[in-house]
């Protein structure tokens, strides 16, 4: 590097011990004035720690040191107070009721003019100037929902620097491009050159492949919290990328025994709001994986399957049956289950009993005369299924929130199973699980694939998927663009996958539309 | 809870067998008769020897035990009649006004179109019902939110009220009708009876079948339990309609035991309902709302009021008891629901010494 290289940030020796586990396991790092560093790694690798770190959410172990400049050049230990560093999170904390100029305002001190009127022209002048630093023409005025999610992204960024101290910041943007078309993707990399070119760093938290060489002047891998590359732009090349991202050891995984039986569900030409004319068949026994990044659709075909939402189009049969589609009760009757990924809003209900979440889905095996749950048939299910999970504790009378993730979702898992489902769809079937419960849960899935269910499996996680799986659909801007089996379906190229799928384009999606319906 | 956990922890580890069950059982009963769990009935006891000291001479009747209940029987039906929809989410504060709806209906038939009784009570508790169909089709169809589909149905129904009684008092109801509001059967009149059977009935239908089940899985968490395939909007139905019948059933009683078709007795019956449900939801079953802690809690609070107005407190007590006995329940019930550093600091203590306790059986 050239010797006028002035250093705004400093990471040396950062670890942070979670438990006894370490998420981040001595990285050092630098980002000079007008450098674009980007960070890339998989889901744990210590992304999300390192941030949270620099944004002080964390304490790090003794021993790390995170210094930045003080304006004069000198570097000093972060302070509380967080100078010197900006953040933009993935969802960006605008609030999209109001417009750019009040979001602008808002985290401006207003000192003594509390009580004086607001002079809004005045006001939307400053604010078009400030989003106009950023190549970005925005109607100031129109609140920020009905803005693009590039030029959202941008107030973000201008809010950000909008009356920094002095130039020598580091702007940190976690992930900012997910829900973005690639045009979009184009104007946000200028305002981000703009920043960098004014004499600011950028560290850029990127999945994408093509974005982290598009935009970065450097790139630091990391993996399993350790730093495990380091390259300059140009020379990189993706193989090394997703090696250095994947490691060495490729997990051979375990598929599931026998060959698949007839087909149990067939779809053809299902689309929605994300998702266009997806045509496909899983046979009974066998593990089908769905893989994308979001908003690709992958998080909302389980949710179509089941009828929590309403097809735009396409038609759905269950071993031949065709299933109606938006009717839930209907599902559950045919033999869908539907495992959601949010455990807490959607999987269970938290307040009441293990032995109550059980039973729910199908309370009419334990009815009895006069509409009656026969407690005593209950409390035998509800005692054989927490066996069958290994629930810890085995008490199925306690509420279902007094339970560790891991059983939780080994409970959520076990309502389902308990229905004997003949198509089993789960989304994200282990997040925020313990090691532990994660082999347990994969143990039931797979035993539930050998009694004959289909099972759908929609994950985030590559690793999961090359070892539950015994194939995995592509999924990229709402269609089926691959599929990996066999030998080819390993981590790495599930990663390779990923990182190679391009921003959705913008004929495909509408602006905003990124965002997941509940 | 926590308690709960470590005593019968404590209990099944304690030995086998039949001393096994014993011990479970007399755990079981100890942890549901704790201070923590049924603080009503611990409250009754207080209040009832307070006053039985304070006023013997009137308090300690049995009169007055028998003007008690019969008070206390229309207003415990609106607060069972809550229950339903509270368990199943549905804040109900149109609950008043469906009982004074029902009530003026029925008089209103009686006395101005000579409708036979039978006839008369059984539209009248057709009419609350129509009520809640109407409000659970605003909830669940068109997704107003509860607390303003039965604030606004309330304020319509106040409106219909003064319409069909001119905002005058309907009289000349017929003896035979108000006979079922003050006929007494072993000193105990009919509507204690019947609250003691819907009360029956609801406890049946909330704690023991798979609807109720399903019902109180929609008010916990209503995006889980579409997802588990429950029909939401159904069981919103199902406790509304409840709801409304109940109400109306009690109006229809309160028009008896007056004798009178009164359009103003709605508002009186809103807050009572209200803070017997919340602070019954405190007992028994923590946190749940439940029929048993509801009854105790109609049972505290008419004592409470009673008694203080037996020692000359003044006209607006019980506005005040009803108030501060609310905001009470509900305080307390989410000191128990969420623990802050410091409550949780105060338990782990409790917790330890109800650990010492039952550690040597």
């Amino acid at each position: 590097m050239t010797a006028d290289r002035r250093v705004l940030l400093r990471v040396s020796g950062l670890s942070k011990t979670f438990t006894g586990t370490k998420a981040l396991d001595d990285v050092s790092l630098e980002v000079a004035a007008g450098e674009i560093l980007a960070i890339v790694g998989q889901n744990g690798s210590g992304k999300s720690t390192l941030v949270k770190l620099l944004a002080g959410l964390h304490q790090p172990d003794p021993g790390s040191v995170i210094e930045v400049s003080d304006g004069t050049g000198n570097l000093v230990p972060l302070g509380r107070d967080g100078r010197g560093l900006h953040f933009i999170h993935q969802d960006l904390g605008l609030l999209p009721t109001l417009n750019t100029t009040e979001n602008l305002d808002l985290g401006r001190a207003l000192g003594r003019r509390w009580i004086t009127p607001v002079r809004w022209p005045a006001e939307h002048a400053r604010a078009s100037e400030v989003t106009a630093r950023f190549g970005a023409a925005i109607d100031v005025r129109a609140p920020v929902a009905l803005l693009s999610p590039a030029e959202r992204a941008i107030v973000a960024i201008a809010r950000a620097l909008d009356g920094w101290e002095h130039p020598d910041s580091v702007l940190v943007l976690d992930e900012p491009t997910t829900a973005f078309h690639r045009d979009e993707v184009a104007r946000l990399f200028d305002a981000v050159r703009r920043v960098a070119a004014e004499g600011a760093g950028v560290i850029f938290i990127s999945h994408r492949l093509e974005e982290v060489r598009a935009l970065a002047d450097r790139v630091v891998v990391l993996r399993d919290g350790r730093q495990v590359a380091e390259a300059v732009a140009g020379e990189f090349d993706d193989h090394d990328l997703v090696t250095a991202i994947v490691g060495a050891s490729v997990d051979e995984g375990r598929r599931s025994p026998g060959g698949p039986g007839p087909v149990m569900l067939a779809l053809d030409e299902l689309a929605g709001p994300l998702l266009h004319d997806v045509s496909l068949n899983v046979r009974a026994g066998e593990i089908v994986g769905v893989s994308g990044v979001l908003g690709s659709g992958r998080e909302e075909l389980n949710g179509l399957l089941f009828g929590a939402q309403r097809p735009a189009r396409g038609r759905i049969a269950l071993a031949g049956e065709p299933l109606p589609p938006g009717d839930m009760a209907a599902a559950i009757e045919a033999g869908v289950a539907f495992v959601p990924a949010d455990r807490h809003r959607l999987g269970a209900v938290m307040t009441m009993s293990v032995r109550e979440n059980l039973t729910l889905p199908d309370l009419g095996s334990v009815r009895g005369r006069f509409g009656a749950i026969r407690l005593e048939a209950e409390s035998a299910e509800a005692r054989h299924w927490a066996a069958q999970v290994e629930l810890r504790p085995a008490e199925p009378d306690r509420p279902l929130s007094e339970f560790s993730g891991g059983n939780q979702q080994k409970v959520v898992l076990a309502k389902w199973l308990r229905t004997k489902p003949r198509l089993l769809l789960l989304d994200e079937p282990t997040q925020g699980v313990d090691v532990g419960a994660k082999a347990a849960i994969y143990q039931l899935v797979r035993q539930a694939a050998a009694d004959g269910s289909a099972v759908l499996v929609a994950s985030s996680d590559a690793k999961e998927l090359a070892a539950l799986c015994d194939r995995v659909l592509l999924i990229d801007q709402g269609r089926v663009t691959g599929e990996l089996a066999g030998p080819a379906l390993t981590e790495a190229a599930l990663v390779h996958a990923a990182l190679a799928t391009a921003a959705p384009a913008s004929a495909a999606i509408r602006p905003g539309s990124g965002e997941v319906p509940a | 809870m926590m308690t709960t956990a470590a005593t019968e922890h404590n209990a099944t580890s304690g030995g086998e067998g039949a001393g096994r069950a014993q011990g479970r059982l007399g755990a079981r009963l100890r942890q549901s008769m704790s201070v923590g769990n049924a603080s009503a009935v611990y409250l009754f006891a207080l209040l009832f020897a307070l006053f039985a000291l304070w006023e013997p001479g009137t308090f300690l009747t049995l009169q007055n035990w028998q003007v008690l209940l019969d008070n206390q029987a229309v207003s415990g039906l609106v607060a069972i009649g809550l229950i339903a929809p509270l368990s199943a989410g549905v804040v109900d504060l149109a609950v008043g006004s469906e009982a004074g709806f029902g009530g003026i209906v029925v008089a209103w038939l009686l006395a101005d179109h000579g409708v036979p009784i039978p006839l008369a009570i059984g539209i009248s508790l057709i009419a609350g019902a129509l009520v809640g169909v109407v409000m659970a089709t605003l909830i669940a169809r068109a997704r107003i939110p509860s607390l303003i589909t039965t604030l606004a149905v309330s304020s319509i129904l106040i409106a219909v009220i003064d319409w069909i009684s001119g905002s005058e008092q309907i009289l000349n109801l017929g003896a035979s009708f108000q006979d079922i509001g003050t006929d007494e059967f072993l000193g105990v009149t009919y509507p204690v009876y019947l609250l003691a059977v819907v009360s029956l009935i609801v406890w049946y239908f909330l704690e023991r079948t798979a609807v109720g089940r399903r019902l109180r899985a929609t008010g916990a968490n209503l995006e889980a339990a579409r997802l588990a395939g429950v029909r939401t909007s159904q069981m919103i139905l199902i406790a509304t309609v409840s709801c409304g019948v109940i109400a109306a059933l009690a109006g229809v009683l309160a028009s008896a035991q007056l004798a009178t078709g009164d359009p103003t007795i709605s508002q009186s019956y809103l807050l009572p309902a209200f803070a017997a449900a919340f602070l019954g939801s405190t007992q028994f079953h923590r946190g749940r709302f439940n029929v048993a802690g509801t009854l105790a809690a109609v049972l505290v609070l008419a004592v409470g009021v009673k008694g203080l107005q037996l020692a000359g407190a003044p006209i607006w007590l019980p506005d005040l008891f009803n108030g501060v006995a609310l905001l009470a329940a509900v305080g307390f019930a989410q000191y128990q629901k969420s623990p802050t550093a410091r409550t949780a600091a105060i338990r782990r203590v409790l917790r330890l010494r109800a650990g010492d306790r039952t550690a040597n059986p």
